[in-house]
This record gives C-alpha cells, structure tokens and sequence, in this order.
C-alpha cells in the first residue's frame, strides 16, 4: 500500500532525472558540435545538425594560427603548470597541517582549525587588488609564483578540512600500536598513517587540480603572456571583430576534457572526500 | 711615499674613477645603439598585423630588433597602466588609446625637445603637418599638469610652435585612427526592385542617407522580421560602445559630444541629448529597426551581425567583411548628420616611456614607424592611416578599392570631423554611468531624460571625488 | 604504558598521554602541533590577514595608482561612500539575492535529484556521473555557451522554444533585468546542482534503514518519512552542501562577467564585479578597499550565522 502511493513519485523522479540529464548534456553537446562544424555553419538559423564534421578548429587552435594574441596550446601548457605545482605545494603543507589538527593536541587547535576553515569564504576578488599592486611592485606579475601562492592559499581550506576528516577516520590504535613496537612518531606517521590516507589525499589533490585549472579572476589579472592560463586565452576568441565560434569551441573542449575525464574517474573519492566532513 | 699620502691618492683615484665611470657610460649611452626595443602593443584593435609586417624593413633600417608584444584591448590596459605605475623601464614604446591619456600624462616622455632637435630626426623627418590635424590634437596634445584641457580651437594644421606657445606637449605620435563609419548592403540599395518599391511607398529616392532623417524610412523599409532582416545595428549594450554611440548622436544634435566640457560643464543632459538619447531609444523601442537582443550588443555583435546578413546596415569603426554565404556587397559612408556630424573618433598613438633607456632610439622608432612611407606599406594589412598624404594614396589605390570599396575615403572624411571624449583621469567611470542611463533608456526601462538626470548627479560625484571641480549649474 | 592510553576504537581519535609523558609532550606537542601547522598558516595569513591590513590601511586614502604621490589621507570618505553610493548598494543587494535564490534552487533541485537518484542501480550510477559533467566545466567556458545559447538570432534555446511553441518571438535574454537573472541564475544552477546533488545522494545513502522502515510499519506515508525521517538525518549534509555553496556564491566573478558584464544596467552587477571594476581597471584603490572591507564584514557575519542555523546537531567544523 505504501508502494502504490510510491509510483506518481517514481514517475515524477524519473521524469526530473531524466530532463537533469538532457539539461546539463546540451551545452556540452553545443560545445563540442560547433567544434566540428565548418565556420559558415556554426552560427546558422535553423541550426544545422547535418554538416561535415572538420577538425580544422582544433589544427588552428593548436597550431596557433588563429588571430588571437598567442597560440592556446601554451596556454595549456601554463594551466597545467600552475595547477600541477599549487595542488603539489597544497598536499605538501596541508597533509602535515591536517595530521596535527587531526592528532595531535595541542593549544589553540581548535581555534586553528576554526580560523583554516573560515578562510574559505574570504572572496579572491579582495586579495587580489593588494596582490595585484604589490606583485606591480615587486615586479612578480606575469611569474608563476604570483599565480601558485595564491591559488595554495584558495584551495588549503578545502584540502586542509577534507584531509583532516580523512585522518581523523583512521583508528589511533593503528599509530598506538606501531609506537608500542617502538617505531618513532615519524615512522608511524610515514608508513602506517599516510598510506591509509591515500584515497583521500588523492581526492583533496584532484579536487585542487579542477579549481586550479578552472580559476579565471587571478589569471585575468596577474598574468600577461608568460603565464597565460587557458581560461583567459579562451575569452580572448571573443572580441571587437566578432567571435570565432569554431575556434572558441574548440579551445573550450580541449579546456575541459581533461577536467572531465578527471572527475569520471575520481567521482567516488571526490564526494566521499566532500561528505566526511559531515559524519561526527 | 708615506701611507698616508698613498691613502689619498688612492682615495681620489677611485674617486675620480667612480666619478669618472658614473658620467661614461651616459655619454657613451647616447652614442651606442641597444640591440632591441621593446614595444607594447595592441592586437586587432591597433592592427598589430600591419606592424608585424614592417618588423624586418625596421630592422634592416636601423639595425635594432623591434620586439613586439601584443595584448587584448583590457589586457593592454592593465599593463600599460601596471608597468607605468611602477616606473617600470621595461618597454621602451608602448600603444596609448585616447582615454588613457589624461591620466598617464607624468609617466610619458613629451615629444617637443625631440622634434625640435634635428640630431634626432636625421632617419625620419617627423612631418606634423601631414598628420590629420583633429586626430592628432585629439590624441597628442595635452598639457601635463592639467590634463583635462583640450587643445584650444579647431587647427586646421598640426602646428608644433603654436603647441608649446599655448604650453601644451606632444605625447606620441599617432598610429592607427578608429571613427565611426556607417557600412550598408550596397547590392540591397542599388538594386532597382528595391529602388522601385522604396520610391513608390515613400516618394523618395533609395540612397545611402546622409540625415538622420533620411536615416529613419530606409530602416524601416528594410526591416522585414519574416525575412530575417532589419534595419540597422546599435549598440546600446553596458559599456563604452553605448557611450560613443550617445555622444555621436549628441554631437549631431548640436550638443558637445565630449560630454563633459574642460570647464566641467556637462552636456549630456542637455535638451539636445535628451533629443538624441530619446531617437536613440525609439529606434529600437518605436520603430523597431533592429534585430532582437540589440541592447546586449557590443562591437563583435555588431560585426556578427551585419556580416551574417541580418542588417542592411551597421555603423563601426572598422571594415566589414560578409560572410561567405551572403550575397552582398558593402559600401561605405559618413554616419549621419542631423545639425551636424559628429562620429566619435579616437586615436592609437605611440609614445616613449619616461622610465625607458633609450629614449632617443625609441623616438626614432615612432617616427618612422609612423612616417608617411611606412603606413602606406602598412596599409596592405588594412592599417588605418592617421596622414593626409596616406589617405590620398589609399583612396586611390585600385586594389584597396576592389576590397574595400569606398572605405577609406569615409574613413579620411569622418576623422576630419570626429569628436574625441572628455580628458578625465576617471573616464572609465562616466563612460560607464552614461553607458547605463543609454542602455536603460534602451531597453525601455527609464525615459532618456530620467537616465540622463540620474547619470548626471552620479557623474557629479565622480568628478568631485576625482579632485575636479564642480561647475556651477 | 598507562591503561588509559588504550581506549576503545573511535572515529576522531588523539593520543591520551600518560600522567608521566604529559607534561614534557604537551610542551613537544605544541612545538610539534604548532610547527605542523605553520606551512599552511604562513600561505593563508599571507593571502588573507596580510591583504586584509593593506586594504584596510588603503581604504583611509584617496589613492589611485597611477598618481601614487595624490595620495591623501581622507578618513572615512570612502566607508560614506560605500552607504550612500547607489551603485555600490545595488552591488552588495544583487550580490545577497544572487546568493539566496541560486542556492535555494539548488538545494530543493538537488534534494530532487538526490532521492531520485539514492537508490543504488547501473541506470542511477550513469545518471550521475553524466550529472556531474556540468560540475567540472571551467565556468568560463559554461558563461561563453551559455551567452550564444541564448542568442536571440542563433541560439538554440529561442530557437527551439519557438519550434515548440512556447514562445512567439524570440526572448531578448541579456537585454531585460529578469530575463537576464533567468540566465544568470540558471547558469550558476546548471553548473552546481550537481554538486549538491551528489553530497546529498552520499548523505542519503549512508543513512540507516532502520528507522525508515519503522516509520513505515508505522503507518507513515512516504512524505511523512521523507519529512521526518529522512530530512532530519540529512541535515549534516545538507548543511554542508549549503555552506559551501553559499560561500562560493558568493565569490561568482568570471560567469557573470563574462555572460552579462553586470548589466543590463547594472542590474546583475554583482559586488565581484563591482570590486574588479574599481580596484582593478579604474586602479581605485582607496575606494576598492572600503567595499572590500565592507563587503568582507558582511561576509563573515553571514557565514557565522549560518553556521549557527546549520550547525545544531551537527559538528561541522570538528
């Protein structure tokens, strides 16, 4: 009887799934299409669904030939830098950070771990104009330190609370036990505690390579050319004699297919990783 | 001899050699040439193609590397902005929009000692006269510690003794002149079925106008939603396109299409722009004679849309090219008068760094990267010219006109007559209050003399807070 | 060893010194804690506290940044400004409605979305990893698509919607305020509902069944369980989901730059856009600052609050 009254319900989730997946698959749909269209048909009325598919967008976008200010594959190439370097310097200060405040007592913990925590709200655009006119200063615009420091500091909260819970889940008895045999506090920490975290550190560090990847406001206003991340390149398809929509397009795909591929692989970890935080 | 005899002498030696090593290497300095110059420039904006095109004739020349780094329009701004705040040597040249001049004015090196000097001028003979005076004195010509002062009168010739008398200075030298140009479907004016039609509704002739009255049947007749077609493009989106597009229309008014006068009067909301803006409006809004989205429009849509075919014509500041699916041709002319023209204009020049090393190189390179001889190569990369003697080549050079047809020749009329913007240090936030009050009064939202009277106190307060004074009334 | 140090296994477990370690590790347990810590402090005070202090210092001046030497001392010129400025008020109120109605749609889709797709199945477990595509789209990109999506003259969505009837003539998305937070608003909802979605579909697939087929027993109808059942037991995730989308809300920049530029008019001018327009392409500095701070205060008095609504049974930050 409970189920009868279940199937106007399941009906209407389904139908919710359903339109969710049409809806979040067109703009992507759009993106890649238009890629692969011909110029004359990326912007026609009715939109054209049968063309000849080219890859002459991705040949330019690679090869540079477009008439923006610099070829993008570089522009990659700088993303992935930046992004590689900022997750590593975010495990390697916040494994450590996340294991005290997870293990060790110690003064002020819990208001450390209050304060980390809190500085996710503090908005980018803020920090970046005292940045902005410093790093003038000291001649650091347009460096890859400039963009790695900040980008750390964005996403430490983030890696600090999730390594933290993944520590904090891992039995003590486990470390006990090890200190008991009479392995010192480092061994216990390198070769019992940090193998267990694995899964988690693995989900903080793809976590901060998406957003790393993906920031524009910093990017927008530290670099010029040297660092150049592919975010701000592909706004540039867009400008004062028109856009190039083939061109665009395909900058965007190449832009979020790793992302993607990223997050189908790692979805598990990636809200498990998010959710610990809420189990006592 | 003694020790301390020795200390002395050694002591004056070093000195006399620090002394001596201090004044070398400046004498030493002006006689030697750098290696490279360091350029700061635009993208298509200042038509960075057509420089790329002469780096190995100035190299050849002169013997220097000319290193050319381009930046997109906000981009470029923030750098130029950056490096000049931070006194930094690094460009040697760098690219200046009009709008940034007032502000940049104590960072920039002025051009009068050089142009005086004929040690400097021995490669290029700068020729000022050449240049198309109200360009020139629209992006050149400031005085450094009031820069909100335009130069005064109309010259009619680019004057350098006059500029000093007057205690202006030279800044740059100008590359590269935008005005605004109206572009139409010459195949759809000139056709006869068209002509016919046109004539028997309206009992006019079908030809390009050249009154904004003129202006208002041909964009009614030719907007045909059925057919996807419409009139004419505007662009009244949220930025600096809205304002020039205001202040053109301000000026044809008969009102000043500076907006705000160098004695902080302001125009805008004035009878004649309440005039213009409320036109403006019912273009769009009344007479409906642009396609849908218009008041989210900027300079890439306008040249989106008018290239895919979906307006017979548009107004711009560069050429237009259809796209391949359109059978059409276009053709130039002058944007519409009402009491006068007045299509707003703006100038690229280039200018030295103050905070440069090789300052006396760096004015050899503008002046010859904006000599006469070198635009006109510059020109096969569709350079707008800011000489008089250029543009008569350019109008009558054959393969520019089969493809560009009479584009040119507009472009060299209308800079005659273009009005350039009010010099404020804090432009960018009037031009975005009128931008405002223009897209509001675009979109229906406000009635052109509210958004100009709430743009107006707002503007009031900038000016204040920019340290100008108010003007009274 | 002390007996006290061995304790039953626990989630959240510390080290429980013996009476004769405590007081030398206490002291080694501060250098240590204190020292583990710092690497990460250092990073944060230098991107948080230490802007904080400049712009707090700046925003007592008229300072621009080319004329470094007009600099003058004006007290609380700029704070006036930020109250009295209409545009800058306008800033912070799109900003808070911005906030409130992206996240409010997002929960209540993503509550949706997440009991729909709770129950463990293949067709489910696809459904969501297509679900959590839009999640990892650079925001730049999704803003650019979004823009020519809804292209009156070649975009799908007038387009299509006309084919269906819907609508007569093309909607001018980007060109009426409402419509223009339609677009806002259902980017922003595209690009995140999933993420909620997901925390949520975590939270309720951990949760015990037990209680649930009590109510059942009971007599409950299934909207009587969902609402007193289920939903309490969610609560830990659903507040996470909202603190963290809230927090990100609030600092959109680059989709509503890109999509609308704040307009039209300044109708979805949030204060990110506001603060980068001032600050960094006016270069006023002074006045950037004051918003700043301002906005920065309002900031953390929200968050606290929040936390204080959503953090009743559970330890959010522990």
């Amino acid at each position: 009887m409970a189920d009868v009254s279940r199937v106007p319900l399941n009906i209407a989730g389904r139908l919710v799934v359903w339109v969710s997946m049409i809806g979040a698959l067109i703009p992507l749909l759009f993106m890649v299409l238009t890629s692969i269209k011909p110029s004359g048909d990326a912007q026609t009325i009715p939109p054209k669904w049968v063309f000849r598919p080219t890859l002459e967008h991705y040949a330019a976008v690679f090869g540079g030939e477009t008439s923006s200010s610099q070829a993008f594959l570089p522009l990659l190439v700088h993303s992935a830098l930046v992004a590689a370097a900022s997750t590593a310097l975010s495990i390697l200060v916040g494994v450590p950070a996340a294991y005290a405040l997870a293990r060790v007592r110690f003064t002020g913990r819990k208001f450390l771990s209050t304060w980390i925590l809190s500085t996710i709200m503090f908005p980018p655009i803020v920090a970046a104009i005292p940045v902005f006119v410093l790093a003038g200063q000291l001649q650091l615009i347009d460096t890859y330190p400039i963009l790695i420091i900040p980008y750390t500091a964005f996403n430490l909260p983030m890696v600090v609370w999730l390594l933290r819970s993944v520590i904090a889940q891992i039995p003590a008895d486990i470390e006990e036990a090890a200190r008991v045999d009479g392995c010192s506090r480092i061994g216990v920490i390198a070769r019992m505690t940090l193998p267990l975290a694995v899964p988690g550190i693995v989900a903080a560090a793809v976590l901060s390579m998406i957003l790393c990847w993906n920031e524009f406001l910093f990017a927008l206003t530290l670099t010029r050319a040297d660092v150049k991340t592919a975010p701000v390149g592909v706004n540039e398809f867009t400008g004062m004699f028109g856009t190039q929509w083939g061109n665009l397009t395909a900058a965007s795909t190449a832009i979020v297919a790793p992302i993607l591929v990223m997050t189908f692989l790692l979805r598990r970890r990636l809200i498990s990783g998010l959710t610990m935080g809420a189990v006592k | 001899m003694r020790r301390r005899d020795f200390l002395k002498l050694a002591a004056a030696t070093s000195g006399a050699a620090v002394f001596g090593g201090v004044l070398a290497p400046r004498t030493a300095q002006a006689a030697s040439k750098p290696q490279m110059l360091n350029l700061l420039y635009a993208t298509a904006e200042a038509d960075s193609e057509a420089v790329k095109l002469v780096l190995p004739d100035f190299a050849s020349k002169f013997g220097i590397k000319l290193n050319l780094e381009t930046y997109p329009y906000a981009a470029l701004q923030q750098k130029v902005f950056a490096e000049l705040a931070a006194s930094s040597p690094h460009y040697d040249i760098m690219i200046i929009d009009t709008p940034w001049m007032p502000a940049l004015t104590r960072k920039l090196e002025p051009l009068t000692s050089y142009l005086k000097d004929p040690k400097y001028n021995d490669v290029t003979d700068p020729n000022l006269t050449d240049f198309i005076p109200a360009a020139f004195y629209d992006s050149a010509v400031y005085q450094t510690a009031k820069s909100f002062m335009h130069f005064p009168g109309s010259p009619t010739e680019v004057d350098a003794a006059q500029i000093a008398k007057q205690g202006f200075e030279i800044f740059g030298l100008p590359i590269q002149s935008n005005v605004l140009t109206l572009a139409y479907r010459k195949d759809l004016f000139d056709n006869p079925q068209e002509q016919q039609a046109f004539q028997s509704r309206y009992g006019k002739q079908l030809k390009v106008p050249e009154t904004w009255d003129d202006f208002v049947p041909m964009a009614e007749f030719f907007t045909r939603p059925d057919k996807r077609l419409y009139g004419t493009t505007l662009m009244p989106g949220t930025g600096d396109w809205a304002t020039d597009d205001f202040k053109t229309l301000l000026a044809c008014w008969g009102g000043d299409g500076h907006l705000v006068s160098d004695d902080f009067r302001f125009s805008f909301d004035s009878p004649a722009g309440i005039e213009a803006l409320t036109f403006y409006a019912d273009l769009i809004q009344k007479r409906k004679v642009t396609p849908p989205g218009v008041t989210s429009f900027s300079w890439d849509d306008v040249s989106a849309t008018f290239n895919s075919g979906l307006t017979a014509m548009a107004m711009n500041y560069h050429d237009m090219k259809l796209n391949p699916d359109v059978k059409g041709e276009v053709a130039y002319a002058m944007v519409p008068k009402k009491v006068s023209y007045g299509p707003h204009f703006g100038t690229w020049i280039l200018s030295i760094n103050k905070f440069a090393k090789n300052k006396e190189w760096a004015y050899r390179a503008i002046t010859w990267l904006t000599s006469s001889d070198t635009q006109v190569k510059m020109l096969q990369k569709q350079l707008h010219p800011t000489r008089v003697s250029v543009y008569r080549q350019a109008v009558s050079d054959p393969a520019l006109q089969k493809d560009f047809a009479n584009f040119y020749e507009v472009l060299g009329k209308s800079l005659g007559v273009g009005v350039g913007r009010a010099r404020l240090s804090n432009y960018s936030d009037v031009s975005k209050a009128i931008a405002v009050a223009v897209n509001n009064a675009a979109t229906g939202s406000q009635t052109p003399q509210a958004a100009l009277d709430a743009a107006a106190s707002q503007i009031k307060g900038m000016i204040k807070q920019a340290g100008y004074p108010i003007a009274n009334g | 060893m002390a007996k006290a140090a061995i304790t039953r296994p626990t989630p959240t477990a510390e080290w429980a010194p013996s009476p004769q370690e405590a007081k030398k590790s206490i002291r080694s347990d501060m250098a240590l804690g204190w020292s583990l810590v710092a690497p990460a402090l250092v990073i944060l005070l230098l991107m948080t506290i230490a802007p904080a202090l400049y712009l707090l210092q700046a925003s007592f001046f008229n300072f621009t940044l080319l004329n470094p030497d007009l600099k003058r001392f004006v007290g609380l010129d700029n704070y006036v400004q930020v109250f009295t400025d209409p545009t800058i008020r306008n800033g912070f109120f799109v900003t808070l409605l911005f906030v409130a109605v992206s996240v409010t749609i997002e929960l209540l889709l993503g509550l949706g979305l997440a009991c729909a797709l709770a129950p463990r199945s293949l067709g489910n477990n696809l459904a969501s990893t297509v679900l959590l595509l839009p999640f990892a789209v650079t925001p730049v990109v999704s803003a650019l698509i979004w823009r020519e999506l809804l292209n009156p003259n070649y975009g799908w969505v007038d387009y299509y919607l006309q084919r269906a009837g819907l609508i007569h003539r093309p909607i001018e998305w980007l060109s009426s305020a409402p419509t223009a937070w339609v677009a806002m608003v259902s980017l922003d909802v595209w690009q995140w509902t999933p993420f909620v979605a997901l925390i949520l579909m975590a939270g309720l697939q951990g949760l015990p069944q037990e209680s649930k087929e009590a109510a059942a027993v009971d007599g409950a109808t299934v909207w009587q369980t969902f609402w007193h059942v289920t939903l309490p037991q969610l609560r830990p995730f659903i507040a996470i989901a909202v603190l963290l989308r809230v927090v990100e809300a609030f600092k959109t920049f680059g989709t509503v730059q890109i999509l609308t530029g704040g307009g039209p008019g300044r109708s979805t001018e949030l204060i990110n856009l506001t603060l980068y327009r001032v600050g960094l392409q006016d270069f006023q500095i002074g006045a950037a600052a004051a918003v700043g701070i301002v906005f920065l205060i309002l900031l953390s008095f929200i968050v606290s609050q929040l936390l204080q609504v959503l953090g009743r049974n559970t330890e959010l930050l522990h």
